[in-house]
């Protein structure tokens, strides 16, 4: 088990970084018009992820797709096989 | 990070001064559209913007569709006619001046956005044979194929676009800078408009504006009944940095504003009840008109406005037997019977034939190049749709030949909001304007959602271009005027008070903003009763007096988040004195009086403050004239220069 630590609880984490292809050019932080991130180390920080409206801008500005947006889970929608339907409805 | 450490030099303070003929304060497509035409008019031009104007504003991650474009080259609408119908369809309650001005230079605006590199053809011939093609423009249309107003565009190549030609044009543009006030002559409330200030979201530096003609392009106000702590970037249908600080320091100002009474019960807030939009199975927008079926898989059929089912996809884009168009879009939830259009059965007779919910959105029983038009490209180009939607359900595996998208609700709407959470939506209210698009404030110009009326973005960008045509105009013929030092001082203790504040007593924006929210669901909700209205005002003017002094910011970010809130505030107070101002219901500004007097409903109520107390006149529905008469009279200047274009 890992060391205990004090955090603010993140309603969703929106952006996530692939530290292994991220350049750290700031390109998505600059785009982004809520000012989300905060310029970090390694990567930009999404130093306020509850502010964004999830347009997918700084995923489409990075050159290197190491960013990954998703929805808060509440908002991830679903969908399933047409035929699934069709063959309960027959059942 | 420490959590002391804030990345960006402190410079809350230091004053930069600047000067422009024109002025645009709001970076989204109305400001950049704005911008543009101005710098080409050989103005000099400063453009502010809060965000970063590359992708800013509501339409700043793209748009799939662009409305009443009546004069492109295909459109069988003269755009007087489809003025007409957008006025008649509102009982007159929108707004003729700016919304002809869409119907008759939206297709420039087109034109001049595809100069600069947005795409809006189907270049690549993808599309090729597909109904809502010409092939000969290689244009492509949305719901009403025949009269060919709305066309499909590929808009999230359109904002880079138009901020890197502002660039080339010379317009210097101040990212990050958010303006908190209007400068008027003298510091005078209701006087000609000189400039703004604003400040730094990073730094803090405090920036003067001084210029000959001011253009407000800001967004439409938010977070007015709805907020989300949690969420507050989810929690509106626009950005969350689409606040109304326009709206507020116009009317700080003496800006007159109209239609203010104007709420709808709120539609969309993924904060909450319903979904990011298009990220859910529908039928409307950007999925008209895809095909609905119920949990067993049965196809829920659609029918014209006379109830007769239509057998066809293809029948799904065409007006109805002996109707000349219909109209679909943003601003029309439900349009009266001769602006009708195809649409699913609605859900209570879905019900009674025993249609059985969960419903979903299927693609697969499309035209292959219908299902590819509505996913991949509508359903890509659209805001917020390219990454979170098309991009990562593809990724996850989902094939719109196979897999039917589930709608939550129980039509094309993904939730059902209780009638006290509302929402500006649906042509709000904003600033009144003239046929210059000039507000009551001599030198401030007003474009795109800032208007009274808005809706989508061709009106932003129509609008843009044509108050960037009159705000150079009128910086060519006055001369600038000095800034009133006192008012500027004034603005700077106002902006930075909160830096100073106590943390330990003082409030934040998110306990403020709810506090709001709250407040107006409570006092200003579907009923609009004087003793409700009244507490609501009481209520609202204690937060000011007592909860603003003492509100606090940590840094430049947060304190924009609070100005921000403060300005919610201020519009929340206008919406309170417009609902008093009305006396009777009216049913297509959705409001509801049951204390009403039984009269008639007012023709539009206009509200402004002078001296610090509210001003409130009656203007007729059709204040704007004889459309075309006016338009032509006001500007000949450009319809030579077309004809000499030509």
């Amino acid at each position: 088990m890992s060391e205990f630590l004090f955090r603010q609880t993140p309603p969703a984490e929106p952006i996530q970084f692939d530290g292994e292809k991220c350049t750290n050019c700031g390109r998505c932080l600059e785009v982004c018009m809520i000012d989300v991130m905060l310029p970090g180390e390694k990567h930009p920080i999404a130093a306020y992820p509850d502010e964004c409206w999830y347009c997918g801008c700084c995923v489409m500005e990075c050159p290197e797709g190491a960013i990954r947006l998703r929805h808060p889970l509440m908002n991830q929608t679903r969908w399933v096989e047409k035929a699934s339907l069709l063959k309960k409805e027959k059942e | 990070m420490e959590k002391s450490q804030w990345p960006y030099e402190n410079r809350a303070g230091c004053v930069t001064r600047l000067q422009a003929d024109v002025l645009v304060l709001g970076g989204g497509v109305a400001g950049c559209m704005a911008a543009a035409q101005a710098a080409r008019r050989g103005q000099s031009v400063i453009l502010v913007e809060k965000g970063a104007a590359k992708r800013s504003g509501a339409g700043g991650s793209g748009c799939d569709h662009w409305e009443s474009a009546a004069t492109n080259p295909c459109s069988t609408v003269s755009p007087e006619a489809l003025l007409k119908a957008m006025m008649d369809d509102n009982d007159g309650y929108n707004n003729a001046i700016s919304h002809y001005i869409e119907c008759r230079e939206g297709w420039d605006a087109l034109l001049d956005i595809e100069r600069m590199g947005g795409k809006i053809r189907d270049t690549e011939d993808e599309f090729k044979g597909a109904a809502f093609r010409d092939e000969k423009t290689k244009l492509m249309f949305a719901y009403d194929y025949k009269s060919r107003v709305t066309l499909r565009i590929w808009g999230a190549t359109f904002k880079p676009a138009m901020a890197a030609a502002c660039r080339k044009l010379g317009v210097r543009v101040f990212d990050r800078v958010m303006a908190t006030t209007l400068l008027t002559e003298g510091g005078r409330q209701g006087g000609r408009c000189v400039g703004a200030a604003g400040f730094h979201t990073r730094t803090g530096e405090f920036f003067v504006f001084s210029a000959k003609a001011v253009i407000m392009a800001m967004s439409r106000p938010a977070r007015v009944w709805l907020f989300s702590s949690g969420h507050p970037g989810l929690c509106e249908f626009r950005p969350l940095q689409c606040a109304g600080d326009g709206h507020a320091m116009g009317w700080r100002a003496g800006a007159e504003f109209n239609m203010m009474e104007k709420s709808v019960q709120a539609e969309f807030s993924a904060a909450g009840r319903s979904f990011p939009p298009y990220s859910t199975g529908n039928n409307h927008n950007t999925w008209y008109a895809a095909s609905l079926i119920d949990a067993a898989g049965r196809k829920i059929p659609y029918a014209d406005r006379d109830g007769r089912l239509l057998k066809t996809v293809e029948e799904r884009y065409l007006p109805a037997p002996g109707q000349d168009f219909f109209l679909k879009g943003g601003a029309v939830t439900q349009a009266k019977y001769e602006f009708e259009g195809p649409e699913t059965l609605p859900y209570e007779e879905l019900k009674k034939q025993g249609y059985r919910l969960a419903f979903y959105a299927d693609l697969s029983d499309l035209p292959e190049l219908e299902r590819k038009v509505i996913w991949g490209m509508m359903v890509g180009q659209e805001g917020k749709t390219q990454v979170p939607v098309y991009q990562n359900f593809t990724e996850a595996g989902f094939d719109p030949r196979r897999h039917v998208l589930q709608c939550y609700g129980t039509g094309w709407q993904s939730a059902q909001f209780l009638p006290k959470e509302r929402q500006l939506f649906g042509l709000p209210g904003g600033f009144m304007n003239d046929w210059d698009l000039m507000t009551n404030l001599p030198g401030l110009f007003v474009a795109g959602d800032a208007l009274f009326a808005s809706d989508c973005y061709g009106h932003a960008a129509a609008t843009g271009s044509y108050a960037g045509r009159k705000a150079a105009a009128y910086a060519r013929k006055n001369q600038r005027l000095p800034l009133c030092e006192e008012q500027i001082e004034a603005e700077k203790r106002r902006v930075y008070a909160p830096l100073s504040a106590d943390p330990r007593e003082g409030v934040s924006w998110k306990e403020l903003n709810e506090a709001i929210a709250k407040a107006m669901q409570n006092y200003c909700g579907e009923q609009k009763r004087d003793e409700l209205l009244l507490s609501g005002v009481e209520l609202l003017e204690r937060y000011e007096r007592e909860v603003i002094p003492k509100a606090f910011a940590a840094n430049p970010h947060e304190l924009t988040r609070l100005l921000e809130v403060f300005d919610i505030l201020t519009v929340a107070q206008v919406i309170l004195q417009a609902c008093l101002s009305r006396r009777q219901s009216c049913e297509k500004l959705e409001f509801y009086r049951p204390d009403g007097d039984g009269a008639e409903p007012a023709p539009f109520i206009c509200l402004r403050q002078e001296g610090g107390r509210v001003l409130r006149r009656q203007v007729p529905l059709d204040y704007a004239g004889d459309v075309k008469e006016n338009y032509e009279k006001h500007n000949r200047d450009y319809i030579e220069e077309k004809e000499a274009a030509l």
